[in-house]
């Protein structure tokens, strides 16, 4: 994993988060989740961005989370097309090299973030867009 | 790849296009001036081609394109005859072109010669083309021309002159005056005039008669009868006609050298039915638009709909008296943005029968090469899809096809002494399923070797000793990188690197493959790919506040408001008893009390049986045309095909074939839990 770049400071699923800008296409506005019949687990919903359907992450699926304690302030769009609903935004940081640490395997969020950066000292999680995207594949293929 | 040559590519793919049709045109009797402008067209073609490579670094496809020129340039100096087996060489040639630009597209290394695989008949061209002992005739000499005139004349328009008399055409001269304000417009009406009636072979300069102001010009023009009055000139614009020169005049010793080295004989009904042809046909002005342009006016047209939905739903809610009017025009806004959202989504598309026309010469060239005679049938030109995949699926097929011929039919002798056909048979069919197309390759060869491939995979460690596997399993083993029974890599196939790429390609298009065989009996490869959107007839249908679509080719009946009716139940439709499940419980949405109408499914079987199921819901709401957009991967749900943006929310488009499985599991716990 690159230590190099710059990383959004969010809150999510009740927990604090860092994004990479690398794996962001944009932040927007939030719009109402339309409910998908079946949806796989891990999706709550689909909302419309640039025309197309864009599916949402439903965290609450997600081990090592919650479900969110308030509504989404902003929709976090990955590059590989998921929308990830975001409680604040608390503003883009900068991590040193030495400042990361791998997630420790028995680490509930280990299936979907890769390592934690010390912001003021406190470690955290980074959501790894592979990761997340491999584990809501497997979500699937598990239906 | 730089983006920034874009449009270099588009012109490249534009050029491609342009000559496929140009040769599919020389594929039918046409007159000798058409196949002349069309081997012109295809020889220009060929030369901006070849400089759009270097442009772009890719020496290795600039000499194979500057190959291919000089074959068109032969062709048209009247030194290589139009013959099917040339056109089917040159079709094989741009279609070897064109598909290694596709690769050069997507990042891959230059091979050596993009023409390997027909460097044998082009060289046998070359070689038929190549001027007896004591070089070239020139018969330009013949013309009644002043000497400084003649000198004006180029080399190829030389050999024009040399090879319409030989073939015992005369050439003309037609001399105009134009205006000096109009002639550039006059002069190309006239010359598409009488290249329309036979070869313009050059327009030179003339000397203005001393009593006229303006331009004149001198047309050569090789043609039975040039008839000036019908020039689509005005009065006063022509001057005179002389015959410059008459074939009668060509020596009889090179009259007889006529029917190596001339263009195709003119058709003895050319006069009275000129064929139909590309050449000739008017000008179609194309505008290209990078993808991502289009898809902006898609997503602002969606947005506008919703505003139009949302606008229409707070007029409902108001409750006002004289809201009729502007409903209905709301209405009549929605079937326009429809229309427009259609007519965008058919810029998208293009006829599955344009791929058919890439396939067509390299299966001829491979059974040409292979010597296995194929009869080969299409089924489905009609349907279509998605221009973008046109491009990628180009190469998967010609990998398919070269396994079918080279591995999968067996030389005419084997075929004979099977008690088969002599001919081999190839048929690619391509259908519509749901959200899906849908191409079937079936040949009627040996079949794959489930022993072979076993023995193969038990080689390479993908299977273990012992283990019995399915021929399932088997038939995907060929699907693996480097996976070949080939002990030998032929020219044709055999590198293990097809199957291989066929399975990446169209898993990268989000789809999949299918491989089944019959010992001696033949293989199917099936490629099933998603269409991204779609316009799609369906009954509407209401579960609580929820409004579904079910493409209406699957609707056998709808029946509603007569009974109660529960998931599990059994309702008797024109005389059968029929198992009735509630579309609730088939996507695990929670089920109703009960329900008052219900939709027959039907699925058509393979051998015409077919499969009906009652589909419970609680209301039917009628029916219309949709513009569906797939679901992506990571939302994919089982039994919806898609989603459409409506007033009341999202419609979800049923995927009929899934429902009904859906239904049926369902059915079966019922029965279980009981």
């Amino acid at each position: 994993m690159s230590e190099l770049g710059t990383w959004l400071h969010v809150k999510a699923a009740g927990r604090d988060l860092l994004l990479s800008t690398l794996d962001l296409r944009e932040v927007v506005a939030p719009s109402p989740v339309a409910p998908l019949p079946g949806r796989p687990r891990g999706i709550q919903g689909v909302v419309i961005h640039q025309g197309e359907f864009l599916p949402v992450l439903d965290w609450k699926n997600l081990p090592g989370c919650k479900e969110p304690s308030t509504s989404t302030a902003a929709l976090a769009v990955l590059r590989p097309r998921l929308g990830i609903p975001l409680e604040r935004m608390m503003g883009m940081v900068d991590v040193l090299p030495e400042g990361w640490r791998e997630t420790e395997v028995d680490d509930p969020a280990w299936p979907w973030a890769g390592a934690a950066g010390l912001i003021g000292g406190v470690p955290v999680a980074l959501l790894d867009a592979e990761r997340l995207i491999r584990l809501l594949r497997r979500f699937r293929s598990e239906r | 790849m730089d983006s920034s040559f874009d449009d270099v590519w588009a012109e490249c793919e534009d050029l491609f296009a342009q000559a496929r049709q140009t040769l599919a045109t020389l594929k039918e009797p046409q007159p000798a001036h058409v196949v002349q402008t069309s081997v012109n067209a295809l020889f220009r073609a060929t030369h901006t081609l070849k400089g759009m490579a270097g442009m772009l670094g890719f020496p290795s496809f600039s000499r194979a394109a500057h190959r291919m020129e000089d074959i068109f340039d032969l062709m048209r100096k009247g030194r290589l005859r139009s013959t099917d087996s040339l056109t089917e060489t040159l079709e094989a040639g741009i279609l070897a072109l064109e598909s290694g630009l596709e690769g050069l597209r997507r990042g891959r290394p230059e091979p050596d010669d993009y023409l390997q695989s027909l460097r044998r008949e082009l060289g046998e061209l070359e070689a038929l083309a190549r001027p007896a002992q004591g070089g070239a005739h020139d018969l330009s000499s013949l013309l009644d021309l002043p000497s400084e005139t003649l000198k004006a004349l180029s080399d190829y328009e030389r050999t024009r002159v040399t090879a319409v008399l030989m073939h015992g055409t005369p050439i003309y001269g037609v001399t105009i005056c134009l205006d000096f304000a109009t002639f550039d417009e006059r002069l190309r009406a006239i010359s598409e005039a009488m290249g329309a009636r036979g070869e313009l072979i050059s327009t030179l300069p003339w000397d203005v008669p001393e009593d006229r102001e303006g331009l004149a010009f001198l047309l050569i023009s090789a043609c039975t009868d040039p008839t000036p009055g019908e020039l689509s000139a005005l009065e006063g614009e022509i001057l005179g006609t002389t015959l410059l020169a008459d074939p009668a005049r060509v020596p009889a010793s090179l009259r007889d050298e006529a029917p190596a080295a001339t263009p195709a004989p003119e058709p003895k009904q050319e006069a009275e039915e000129p064929a139909p042809v590309a050449a000739s046909a008017p000008e179609v002005e194309i505008l290209r638009l990078p993808v991502h342009r289009v898809e902006a006016l898609e997503a602002r047209l969606m947005g506008v709909g919703q505003l139009r939905d949302t606008a229409s739903r707070l007029m409902r809610q108001a409750q006002a008296t004289d809201v009729e009017k502007p409903l209905a025009l709301m209405g009549e806004i929605e079937e326009g943005l429809l229309e427009v959202q259609k007519s965008l989504l058919q810029m998208r598309m293009v006829k599955v029968e344009t791929l058919f026309a890439r396939i067509e010469p390299m299966v001829k060239s491979l059974s040409r090469d292979l010597g296995k005679p194929v009869k080969l049938t299409f089924v489905g030109g009609d349907l279509e899809l998605e221009r973008s995949l046109l491009g990628r699926l180009s190469e998967p097929f010609l990998h398919l096809i070269r396994n079918a011929l080279d591995h999968g039919l067996e030389p005419p002798s084997e075929r004979l002494a099977q008690g088969k056909n002599e001919t081999g048979s190839l048929r690619i069919s391509a259908s519509q399923q749901g959200r899906n197309l849908r191409f079937d390759l079936r040949d009627d060869g040996r079949g794959f070797d489930l022993a072979r491939i076993e023995a193969r995979g038990l080689e390479l460690g993908l299977i273990k000793e012992g283990q019995p596997q399915a021929p399932e399993k088997l038939l995907r083993l060929s699907l693996e990188p480097g996976f070949s029974t080939q002990e030998r890599a032929s020219q044709i196939s055999g590198r293990g690197v097809g199957m291989d790429v066929v399975r990446s390609e169209v898993e990268g298009l989000g789809g999949e493959i299918h491989l089944s065989s019959e010992p001696r009996r033949g293989s199917l490869v099936r490629l099933t790919l998603p269409l991204s959107r779609a316009v799609v007839s369906c009954l509407k249908v209401r579960c609580d506040s929820q409004v579904f679509g079910i493409p209406l080719g699957s609707v056998h009946r709808v029946q509603a408001g007569r009974q109660v009716l529960r998931g599990g139940d059994q309702v008797e439709v024109l005389g059968m008893s029929l198992p009735l499940e509630s579309l609730q419980a088939c996507l695990g949405l929670p089920e109703p009390d009960m329900q008052r109408a219900f939709v027959v499914l039907t699925q058509q079987g393979g051998a015409a049986a077919s499969v009906e199921i009652a589909l419970g819901v609680d209301e039917v709401v009628g029916r219309g045309e949709v513009l569906m957009r797939s679901l992506p991967e990571l939302a994919r749900s089982p039994g919806i095909m898609g989603g459409s943006p409506q007033e009341e929310g999202i419609l979800w488009v049923l995927d009929p074939e899934a429902v009904m499985g859906l239904a049926m599991d369902s059915l079966m716990r019922r029965v279980a839990r009981v």
